[in-house]
């Protein structure tokens, strides 16, 4: 199919059994039921996604890429690092896109200790430089759990507390190399709600399903390339927000002047050349009016499409959006304007447009 | 949820039910019913314990006549503990259903410092406790001779009942053994001595008491209010104590003569081996002891200690030791060998005689349980290949079964690792065990899982000597270093205490994330009582055939036995008893649905069918054609895709109306039909 250029060629992965997979489902079992799973999975996020309403829109989010030995693996082509690395730039691009008012930083474990690459920002361009530049680096040692995660933790706890504190680690390695129990800092991590989730490259490890549970993160290990992709894009969204007393401070000065080449802070007039950013002077955080907008239809999420089977749909088979035919054996139907969409579209209209097309088109038509 | 099992109202206390238990208790009440007995195997982690529980106490309360007892014998006390909870649990359910107070009494023996309990348990409806109540004829004695004909007896975990069997009524006599009896006969000489001079009456009573005979054992017997005991024959009931050891006097010089003969037999040079009768023989020619005061010492040293008051009869445990075998080795002129051995085969310098009366026929010990109890149920997660057992047994069951595992998703991944990379065959076999590429590929294959498995890894090998040899080389290539890299190494010794203390690391290392690997010895500590749920073992590698040291003078003999009597080939048997091992070692890394292993069988002897058919369905039926003969790459990849495959997310859901049922979705047709065919295959 097209739609799925990601994927590696056939004779790059590993054995794959294809027939296996017709031959098994007679009893209701096996691979073909693995695959049933990952769909319903799918679906599930989509519609779970739409039930929150408190979101955390201001998000601070390290990411901790494992450059253990263990990232020289070739089952990601051509080997894990630069598969991860380019799929980082991606994410971090649409990071950005989708939460213009949060920042990032990145931080490398190799050789039990842990190093920042880039310090919390809300520039995506530096984040996407130092990614470029990784690429070169050498794989080496075990990673450290406790070194990352405490040193993120450390740039993280000075966070105003009405922003949520994230961190997302794309381990690869399976052993973690600590200086002290791991048990203690997810406590810690606990106490300060920090968010860790993780993305496994190679298998289920213990520590992290304890740590992502007890941090309310996500845990998933990829099974290929556009898994991995798919899973890093689910960390897009901003995640569910636990504001258990409201915030007493200010929640956002919008009041920016645009002057030649830089933007003023409305309270102390210091000079800054780019947005977002966190006032050096007075502290306070500084976003343009689009930034805003942009971030605005979190809050307002388009209502997740029913879900039929195509047998009871009347009418023609096409989708609304892509124009296509419906192949798949379930349909979606917007709620307001009743168009039908294949799987694919309702995804994208979710996680990318944020609005009904068809809705759209009868608001501007006659 | 209330089930009903062909006519029969079944209290389980879970809102689910896997299929596998259904049919499990459609074929418990089926032998029930049939009042015989069953050999039922089904995987660990389906729940068992809660299925035979459940539909025994429900028969119990529908039936109170038809059974009266249930007898559940349980091989540790963790797994006694854990039987215990469950039925905690059903009673819990019971008088919530029905509010109404709980009349069952349940009993549960867990170590025997509670030995002394005969009151409650004649009235207690379950009983639960060690194989040993049971078998063993010295404490069967004490516990179990007065539980009702009517009872069910279960034994869990049974895959190694014939060997418990054979332990409890063998006997090994060291040189110790014999000075520990010699004190004992002084003790009982000076004891007799006191007592005649204070209270000559009581010893005069004991006399007149064994002239008329064990007429009291007798009609017990008759009456059938006994469990007989294997160690009492039957004919020494009806007749009175012989002449020459009523006397107690002369009973002790009885004994006396007795160890002197057995001392000068342990003064030997060489290994003798010779029948029951044989060793009979020559003690009349040497000491002039006949067969007949033989066959009653037990009885009669017994009736000594109850005479002369003593209190602590453990102190003379060497005593009832070599009494008992003198009344075994003079009952039984078949079934029994006796082997005196001049020194250990590990160390032929040292002089340690030891003279084994050692036991052949499982039969022997079982066959009184077998003969009072209607149903007799053998069941446990691998009882392959099932009709092994009524043979060595010698028993008739009705019922035989073997369920696997109906799973939402295939969480076991058997893989035979036949070759190395470089095509070297890999086997464990005799002649290849020095081999240098064999030892190589096996620490590369360890080496590669370790890259690639999570958290826990565990590794058997045949025997504590081979794993010595083969880590010692890894250390030399290297390899064990590369390994270290991954994960961090544990071994288990013949030491328990070491062994516990690497076992806690162990789990500790998997706990936090670092990993490690546990070696350890099939038919070892480890292999039998130890679980690996979930991350503390996410693969088992089995590094050969786990056969029993063939060399050992004691087994040639069993074999010789098993082919004389029962027509089981030596090699069938060997085979059969190397893979109840190795099947026990790799299933202790699935303990349940929602856990997943690789289980890798690296020798090439595996993939032959007369050992894979050995194995228990619910393994085999995972073993495709394509994982027969892997080189270890292909292993590692296939491991890699599996374990990928594992770590998605499993939701309760997921298994819901496949692996785990309703009540509903139990009683529709559909699933019905389903489980009537599957219990139909077996």
């Amino acid at each position: 199919m097209d739609e799925e250029p990601e994927r590696a060629k056939r004779w790059e992965g590993g054995y794959e059994r294809t027939w296996e997979v017709l031959k098994e489902d007679e009893s209701g079992s096996l691979k073909a039921t693995v695959e049933e799973i990952l769909f319903q999975s799918k679906r599930r996020r989509v519609i779970e996604s739409h039930e929150q309403v408190r979101l955390g829109m201001m998000r601070h989010l390290y990411v901790v890429i494992d450059c253990s030995r263990s990232m020289d693996d070739q089952d990601l082509k051509p080997n894990r690092l630069t598969s991860s690395l380019k799929l980082l730039e991606a994410f971090v691009g649409e990071y950005f896109d989708q939460n213009p008012i949060s920042q990032v930083g990145i931080i490398t474990t190799k050789n039990k200790r842990a190093e920042k690459l880039t310090d919390l920002s809300g520039n995506p361009k530096k984040h996407i430089d130092a990614l470029k530049k990784a690429v070169d680096s050498v794989c080496a040692g075990e990673p450290s759990l406790y070194n990352s995660l405490n040193l993120a933790v450390q740039s993280l706890k000075h966070m105003p507390g009405h922003t949520s504190r994230e961190i997302l680690i794309i381990l690869s390695s399976l052993t973690t190399c600590d200086p002290a129990n791991i048990y203690e800092l997810i406590k810690t991590l606990k106490s300060l709600k920090v968010r860790v989730s993780v993305i496994g490259l190679s298998a289920e490890v213990r520590v992290c399903t304890v740590l992502t549970r007890e941090t309310g993160g996500l845990y998933h290990v990829i099974l290929d390339e556009s898994h991995f992709k798919e899973l890093l894009m689910m960390h897009v969204k901003p995640p569910p927000f636990d504001l258990e007393t409201p915030s007493t401070t200010p929640f956002l000065e919008t009041q920016i002047c645009l002057s030649l080449g830089g933007y003023f802070c409305p309270q102390c007039h210091a000079k800054y050349t780019e947005l977002p950013v966190e006032c050096k002077v007075c502290g306070l955080t500084l976003v343009s009016a689009p930034h805003l907008a942009r971030s605005f239809h979190h809050l307002f999420p388009l209502q997740a499409f029913t879900e039929n089977s195509v047998e009871e749909h009347q009418g023609d088979r096409f989708c609304q959006a892509c124009q296509g035919e419906l192949k798949d054996k379930t349909i979606f139907t917007c709620t307001s304007c009743q168009s039908v969409f294949c799987m694919e579209c309702d995804l994208f209209i979710h996680d990318s447009l944020h609005c009904c097309p068809c809705c759209i088109h009868s608001q501007i038509g006659p | 949820m209330k089930l009903n099992i062909e006519g029969l109202l079944v209290y389980f206390p879970y809102d689910y039910i896997y299929p596998e238990q259904y049919s499990y208790m459609l074929e418990l009440k089926r032998t029930l019913d049939a009042k015989g007995h069953g050999v039922l195997e089904m995987p660990s982690g389906t729940g068992k314990t809660i299925s035979l529980l459940s539909l025994i106490v429900a028969y119990q309360r529908a039936f109170p006549l038809e059974v009266t007892k249930l007898i559940y014998c349980s091989r540790t006390v963790p797994e006694i503990e854990k039987v215990v909870e469950e039925l905690r649990k059903l009673m819990e359910f019971y008088s919530k259903q029905t509010r109404e107070s709980n009349n069952f009494l349940a009993l549960a023996l867990s170590s025997r410092r509670n030995l002394c309990i005969h009151p409650e348990i004649l009235h207690a409806n379950i009983v639960v406790y060690s194989y040993h109540y049971l078998l063993d004829p010295k404490i069967a004695d004490l516990v179990s001779k007065e539980l009702a004909k009517k009872s069910v007896v279960v034994f869990d975990e049974a895959h190694n009942i014939d060997n418990v069997c054979i332990d409890s009524m063998s006997v090994n006599i060291t040189r110790r053994t014999l000075d520990h009896c010699q004190n004992n006969v002084d003790t009982l000489h000076n004891t007799i001595h006191k007592i005649k001079e204070t209270d000559a009456a009581k010893l005069k009573e004991e006399y007149r008491r064994l002239v008329e005979g064990l007429k009291e054992a007798n009609v017990a017997r008759e009456t059938d209010v006994y469990l007989s005991n294997p160690v009492l024959p039957d004919e020494i009931l009806q007749e009175a104590v012989p002449g020459t050891i009523r006397t107690a006097e002369h009973f002790v010089g009885f004994l006396r003569r007795f160890l002197e003969y057995l001392k000068s037999r342990l003064r030997v040079q060489h290994v003798i081996q010779e029948s029951a009768p044989q060793f009979l023989k020559d003690i009349y020619d040497k000491v002039c002891i006949d067969r007949k005061p033989l066959r009653f010492c037990a009885e009669r040293l017994q009736s000594l200690l109850r005479t002369l008051e003593i209190t602590d009869i453990a102190d003379f445990s060497a005593a009832t030791l070599i009494s008992n075998f003198a009344t075994l080795v003079s009952t039984y002129s078949q079934g029994f060998t006796i082997i005196i051995e001049p020194f250990e085969d590990r160390t032929p310098t040292i002089a340690n005689p030891v003279l084994h009366f050692s036991c052949m026929d499982p039969s022997i010990a079982i066959k009184p349980v077998f003969q009072r109890f209607q149903s007799v149920i053998i069941t446990s997660g691998t009882l392959s290949p099932l009709d092994i057992y009524p043979r060595i047994l010698d028993f008739h069951p009705v019922t035989m079964a073997s369920f696997t595992m109906t799973l939402a998703r295939t969480c076991l991944c058997p893989l035979i690792v036949g070759r190395g990379n470089d095509q070297v065959a890999l086997s464990s076999k005799f002649e290849t065990r020095e081999d240098f590429a064999v030892i190589r590929n096996y620490g590369n294959l360890l080496m590669e899982m370790s890259a690639i498995v999570p958290d826990g890894i565990v590794a058997f090998f045949t025997s504590y000597v081979y794993m010595e040899n083969i880590v010692a080389s890894w250390y030399e290539q290297g390899i064990l270093e590369n390994i270290q890299r991954n994960k961090l190494i544990f071994i288990e010794t013949q030491d328990a205490a070491e062994t516990s203390m690497a076992l806690e690391k162990y789990q500790e290392a998997c706990e936090n994330g670092r990993g490690a690997i546990l070696l350890s010895v099939a038919r070892g500590k480890v292999s039998e009582g130890i679980d690996f749920v979930h991350h503390f073992g996410r693969a088992v590698i089995m590094f050969g055939v786990p056969y029993v040291y063939t060399q050992s003078r004691i087994l040639k003999a069993r074999l010789e036995y098993l082919r004389d009597q029962f027509q089981i080939r030596e090699n069938d048997f060997l085979t059969f008893d190397a893979m109840r091992h190795a099947a026990q070692c790799v299933g202790r890394a699935i303990r349940g649905k929602t856990d997943y292993g690789l289980m890798i069988f690296a020798d090439k002897r595996y993939a032959r069918a007369d050992k894979r058919g050995k194995l228990p369905r619910w393994i085999q039926e995972h073993i495709t054609d394509g994982s027969l003969n892997l080189t270890v790459d292909e292993a590692v990849q296939l491991s890699k895709h599996f374990l990928r495959q594992m770590a998605q997310p499993f939701r309760q859901e997921d298994q819901l109306g496949l692996s785990l049922l309703t009540l509903e979705q139990l009683e529709s047709e559909e699933m019905l039909q389903k489980i009537a065919q599957v219990a139909h295959q077996t």
